[in-house]
């Protein structure tokens, strides 16, 4: 398959972003799922009683929380498989 | 005690052979295996062993655009008259997948309606184990309504229930190493259609319990809501973003399978990774999604 310059920049600038796109749409995610859990983790070693309600909650606070890095991830497969060139 | 036939057994299996044979008659079963012996040794040899991931990828994922890409003449039922035929409609249609689509729905129907019709059947006052893990989803999301809508609007229940147990059997049945077995959440308009409707539902009872002309001067009135641009946009956001999480856990959680398989063929590795993403995210994640509804609907009536 032979490319000319202006289909070739535009399909590495596409791959470019995909990565890009996931690498900073991951940290935000990443950063609060690692908040949810240790505050999950003081609230357990306070009343050791809540534990399965506290993890029920943790766990459905977590993957809404992920939610972004999920757009993320939308954002670079359509990036990855949907720009034509 | 005299024996009952059953006849849910026999129906089971019936399906399990129509299904048997569709697959092989869709064309999905075509691996192309070579079985021999070659320097004296008994060999099992995958031919096409050369593939491009991209391509394997898109054969996964958008199966019309790799055959119309590649030059090659898909099949419906084993015809490719059929295959022409519904490719000529006037609106624009993909057969194979639209095909595969609306054949993991009709399974997940068939499961729902199985699994349904056996628990209500084999009621005992002493319960089995099936009974009780059904006695624990239906207890645990009425009690969650219960605590969200309050004591007078239990029968909300059944709508919940439905939704959970479609969404994780919906989730779940990728785990079946049949090819062409495809969670059917993994498609956009699944995800979209359902957080569509819940939407919807969500207007329909706030109408149905505030009056219509209270519930729609939120968006129209300025005086009353002077932030109303924002609710309208707010509502179109709900549904995208309750069926893109869905949508994307489980896209996402199938590419990763497939490309750590590819990768790595020949080691177990995998079927860990499905469990994972199988199950685990599975279920979290129809749990989700109905505690979302559950929640958008409380928001408006609740008490």
């Amino acid at each position: 398959m032979e490319l000319t310059l202006a289909q070739g920049i535009i399909k590495a600038s596409a791959l470019l972003g995909a990565g890009l796109c996931m690498g900073m749409g991951a940290l935000g995610p990443g950063l609060g799922e690692g908040f949810v859990a240790g505050k999950a983790c003081e609230g357990i070693a306070r009343s050791p009683e809540n534990a399965s309600l506290i993890t029920r909650t943790m766990l459905v606070g977590q993957a809404v929380s992920e939610s972004t890095g999920i757009y993320s991830l939308v954002i670079a497969l359509l990036l990855i498989f949907a720009v034509k060139i | 005690m005299a024996k009952k036939k059953n006849p849910i057994l026999k129906i089971c299996l019936i399906f399990f052979v129509i299904e048997i044979a569709l697959v092989y008659l869709s064309g999905n079963f075509s691996r192309k295996l070579e079985i021999g012996f070659s320097d004296k040794k008994f060999v099992i040899r995958h031919i096409d062993s050369e593939f491009n991931l991209q391509d394997k990828i898109s054969e996964e994922f958008q199966i019309d655009e790799y055959y119309a890409h590649h030059g090659e003449k898909p099949t419906l039922w084993g015809s490719s008259k059929l295959y022409d035929f519904f490719d000529r409609m006037p609106f624009d249609s993909t057969p194979v997948g639209t095909f595969q689509l609306l054949r993991m729905l009709l399974i997940v129907d068939i499961l729902i309606m199985i699994i349904v019709i056996l628990i209500r059947r084999f009621l005992t006052f002493k319960p089995g184990k099936p009974q009780i893990l059904f006695e624990i989803i239906y207890g645990s999301l009425e009690e969650f309504v219960v605590e969200t809508l309050g004591k007078d609007k239990v029968y909300y229940t059944p709508y919940i229930v439905t939704l959970f147990l479609f969404l994780w059997i919906c989730n779940m049945i990728g785990l079946i190493p049949i090819p062409g077995f495809m969670e059917p959440t993994r498609n956009l308009n699944v995800p979209l259609g359902l957080g569509f409707l819940s939407v919807v539902i969500v207007h329909v009872s706030a109408i149905k319990f505030k009056g219509a002309w209270h519930h729609i001067q939120n968006y129209i009135n300025p005086v009353k809501n002077p932030l109303f641009l924002l609710d309208i946009v707010g509502e179109i956001s709900k549904v995208v973003s309750i069926s893109f999480r869905l949508f994307g856990n489980i896209l996402g959680g199938a590419i990763i399978i497939l490309v750590v398989s590819s990768l790595v063929s020949f080691v177990v590795f995998p079927v860990g990774l499905s469990l994972f993403f199988g199950i685990f995210v599975g279920t979290i994640q129809a749990f989700v999604f109905t505690m979302l509804a559950l929640t958008y609907i409380g928001v408006e009536i609740g008490e």
